[in-house]
């Protein structure tokens, strides 16, 4: 049964509830769902997940975008009712018709919504009789009622991804395997008319009414991976290198070079290297063959996750383009003019496509595009047209406002404040640098370093980077340089340990802050992901800050997105320790291509505290969210 | 080419028609019309310069949940109706308060706007800025000490807003919920609020250039801040918005936006 539906106002009214359903609801699903998922740009997605103690609630939405309300239907998780996203369509017509602006009050929906659910569930029944007597015919015209409703975003690209939990999905390789797989694993709503032929032959169960919870999704995706990838070698990784994230043309191009290349020449080129370390020292021979075989085994393993994702690439990408209706020139600009034309989703196509190519030419993300064009779609779908208006310029003006509303900050990002608020505690100040290899840690830490020295906050180095050779030469170098303490304990020793006991050091000699630098690790690495949650949750440092670098194209939404899985699955307290901040490194390379940070931000939901422009210790500021956004729309 | 000559001489005859019907005025008059022409014109100037001071536009500003959209409500019409969630786009309305609809005669109303709370949304504040007369800034006395520092950043950049500091556009420190028991009083909300900015006048600078939204600081060198030194004026009130106590804010309102 339904826990409640609420007709509220954009700007925070609540217009109905429906009184029948007396039930109070547990904790503040509404006020979650908006600051969570709305207001985060999210709004494309199929449904949100909350739990609070005491009561785990699906919620589902559509908004009427012309009046500005938002009709919200919340139902417990266990039961899976099939008739919301119609019930919230069929009461989104007929409220709309009694919409007064000036009346507050609609006790005579009462009637109309008892009916409207009725007969809701009525058909509901219906088509479940139908299924499971095995009629394909039935279903697809409920798939073409199912269509009207207000799903957001296309059915096939959206997994339950609405959900937090599943972080790294998203991306459409992961569902196109899903619904050319195992089918059954979606909602009953979300199928679409190819799967249904699929579904009639056979595969189909009683199951199929059953919208899957989480667990036992992830382990049937990965039986259909691995369904699919039978023909070539298996995964050794398994589920974790089939979820990476769409492929970027630079990868494609350089995979496709290894295919019909001998892979000799290439390995010899690795030879060479390796050759001149076998004519040094001897005893290196061993340590070398074993890196030799390991990394080969990394490579290959990861060419056939991608041909596996381009494969799925390809078919939703064919399947997904409709077809736009061409309005005529002469017409559109007459609507244009007078404005009366409601904006319809193939209106919007044309203009939002446009507007993800730009996106994407200026590095953001494809999923990130894909999800910001669908919620920008969501939030005008509807939309009477202002007069003089064209419909690209409305388009750009609701991605400008929903840009800025991601980049802007959800807290406040005054670090200064904080270590303050710290220092009245006699706690020192723990700022923990992850990130991969390479981005820059090392040289940010030192610019931050400096930047505290000159709000006259004393800082103390942590050289936590026990692997990489030079690594506490080179903060020593800085720590000299800036006259700043530096705790280490040199190379092969436990970080987390290091980490502890720089802090104990900290507290006694009384410095404000600890800078901890950490080792740079692939987001796939397994055992280093382990050993960075063990230090954070030893540590549990004041502010996690993941460095990232600008230059990082699609795959920073994989980066982060596991990263933030690993903290939040790998710690031992019933709080995760997820990344707080963001440090953008390498600004000044890219000219205008400042997309990566759009992409950060919007996976991870963390802000932009630091962006590192340049190799001196001056080089550090802040991100100007109206410049990015105006550079982002050129 | 014919034609054109013939309009080049009818041109020139009217050109000199008009200036010898011009010459016929006596020149009393023409100077008479040219002078109460300039009136009129710098008459209409200066009434658009002063009216523009004069605008009626009072913000509620506040964190997310203080109680802006149930006050906002409360003012039109006298309640709350069913209750409200986040707002994610401002509520506006000019009108004349509930309580103000029995009084007799002709009230200026009012051009109210609920900003949102939310943080991702604090750029609509600064699109409302150029146009207030006066802010209310609904603070929650409930809640008021795990908000405490988010509250004084908020009131801290409305503060240091260069419209505000420019226009001197005064602020009513709303302290809401105060019909509950537990909630604090105001001159315990007031003397925490300077507390915490003070602590972020000291913290706070300019990281570069990228990003300056305030030039200015304010309070005196030196000494520990106090609402007073603010050079616009800044008042503290209570009100409750689910039981309609809204009198202090009326009486703020009406104080700036003459009935």
């Amino acid at each position: 049964m339904l826990e409640q539906l609420l007709i509220f106002t954009r700007g925070g009214l609540i217009l109905w509830t429906c009184k029948e359903i007396g039930n109070a609801l547990k904790g503040s699903p509404i006020d979650t769902l908006i600051r969570s998922c709305l207001l985060e740009e999210r709004s494309g997605a199929v449904s949100f997940n909350y739990d609070a103690p005491g009561a785990a609630y699906t919620l589902k939405w559509t908004f009427h975008n012309d009046l500005g309300l938002v009709f919200v239907a919340v139902y417990q998780r266990i039961l899976h009712l099939l008739y919301v996203d119609d019930l919230l369509s069929m009461v989104k017509q007929s409220f709309s018709e009694i919409y007064d602006p000036k009346k507050m009050a609609y006790d005579d929906f009462d009637e109309t919504f008892r009916q409207l659910r009725i007969e809701a569930e009525a058909r509901a029944e219906e088509l479940r009789k139908t299924k499971q007597v095995g009629k394909p015919v039935s279903s697809v015209k409920k798939q073409g009622q199912v269509s009207k409703a207000g799903l957001e975003g296309g059915n096939k690209r959206i997994s339950e991804g609405g959900s937090k939990k599943d972080d790294g999905d998203g991306s459409k390789a992961k569902v196109g395997n899903l619904t050319n797989g195992h089918s059954n694993e979606n909602h009953g709503m979300e199928d679409d008319a190819s799967q249904k032929t699929e579904l009639a032959n056979g595969k189909e169960n009683t199951s199929s009414n059953i919208a899957v919870d989480l667990s036992k999704l992830q382990k049937l995706r990965s039986k259909g991976v691995r369904g699919r990838g039978g023909v070539r070698k298996a995964d050794s990784i398994g589920n974790k290198s089939s979820k990476v994230a769409p492929v970027e043309p630079a990868k494609k191009a350089t995979k496709k070079n290894r295919v019909w290349d001998d892979a000799a020449p290439k390995q010899s080129k690795l030879d060479f290297t390796d050759s001149v370390d076998e004519n040094g020292i001897n005893d290196h021979v061993d340590i070398v063959a074993a890196d030799q075989g390991e990394s080969m085994m990394d490579k290959e393993e990861v060419f056939s996750s991608d041909s596996e994702s381009e494969d799925d690439d390809g078919e939703p990408g064919s399947d997904e383009k409709p077809e736009a209706k061409k309005k005529g020139w002469f017409s559109s600009v007459f609507q244009s003019i007078t404005g009366k034309a409601n904006l319809e989703r193939t209106d919007l196509e044309p203009a939002l496509k446009a507007l993800k190519e730009r996106l994407m030419t200026k590095n953001v993300a494809e999923e990130i595009a894909e999800k910001l064009c669908e919620s920008v779609e969501a939030s005008l779908e509807g939309k009477k047209l202002a007069s003089f208006t064209r419909i690209s310029s409305t388009v750009q003006a609701a991605m400008e406002d929903a840009l800025v509303r991601i980049l802007t900050p959800r807290r406040s990002i005054d670090i200064l404040r904080d270590v303050h608020a710290a220092k009245e505690q006699r706690k020192p100040y723990v700022v923990v640098f992850v990130g991969v290899n390479g981005v820059g840690k090392s040289t940010n830490l030192a610019k931050v370093a400096y930047w505290l020295l000159q709000h006259k906050v004393s800082v103390m180095m942590a050289a936590c980077d026990t692997f990489r050779s030079g690594a506490v030469e080179q903060l020593r170098t800085h720590a000299r340089r800036l006259q700043v303490p530096i705790f280490e304990k040199g190379y092969e020793k436990d970080p987390a340990v290091v980490a502890k006991e720089a802090i104990q050091e900290a507290t006694r000699n009384g410095s404000d802050v600890v800078l901890v630098d950490t080792a740079g690790r692939m987001q796939d690495n397994e055992p280093l992901m382990r050993a960075l949650s063990k230090l954070i949750n030893l540590n549990s440092p004041d502010l996690v800050l993941f460095v990232g670098e600008a230059l990082v194209g699609n795959d920073a939404v994989d980066q982060l997105s596991k990263f933030n899985q690993k903290l939040s699955d790998l710690s031992t307290s019933g709080n995760p320790r997820l990344i707080d901040g963001i440090l953008l490194t390498k600004f000044d390379t890219i000219d205008d291509k400042v997309g990566a940070a759009l992409s950060m931000v919007y996976i991870s939901g963390a802000p932009v505290m630091f962006v590192g422009c340049g190799q001196s210790y001056t080089d550090l500021k802040k991100l100007n969210v109206k410049a990015i956004v105006k550079t982002l729309l050129k | 080419m014919e034609n054109l000559e013939d309009l080049k001489i009818l041109a020139e005859q009217w050109f000199h028609q008009g200036i010898e019907y011009l010459q016929k005025i006596p020149p009393t008059q023409l100077y008479v019309a040219i002078g109460v022409m300039l009136v009129t014109i710098i008459f209409i100037l200066s009434i658009r310069l002063v009216r523009r001071t004069r605008s009626n536009t009072v913000l509620l500003s506040g964190l997310s949940g203080s109680g802006k959209t149930v006050l906002f409500y409360q003012l039109r019409d006298g309640s709350s109706h069913q209750g409200t969630v986040t707002s994610m786009e401002p509520n506006e309305g000019t009108f004349v308060f509930h309580t103000e609809n029995t009084k007799k005669g002709k009230i200026k109303p009012v051009h109210l706007v609920d900003v949102p709370g939310h943080s991702r949304l604090r750029p609509k504040l600064e699109e409302f800025l150029p146009q207030a007369a006066a802010i209310v800034f609904v603070v929650d006395a409930l809640e008021f000490l795990p908000n405490c520092r988010a509250a004084s950043e908020y009131l801290y950049d409305i503060l240091t807003n260069a419209n505000v500091v420019k226009n001197k556009i005064p602020v009513l420190l709303c302290c809401n919920k105060t019909d509950k028991l537990t909630a604090h009083t105001k001159e315990f909300i007031r003397k925490q609020m300077e507390k915490e900015i003070e602590k972020l006048r000291v913290s706070r600078s300019a990281v570069s250039t990228a990003d300056i939204a305030n030039d200015f600081t304010i309070g005196i060198e030196g000494e520990v801040f106090s609402f007073s030194h603010c050079c616009n004026k800044v008042t503290v009130a209570e009100a409750s918005g689910l039981t309609g106590e809204t009198v202090q804010i009326e009486d703020f309102i009406r104080e700036y936006i003459k009935p």
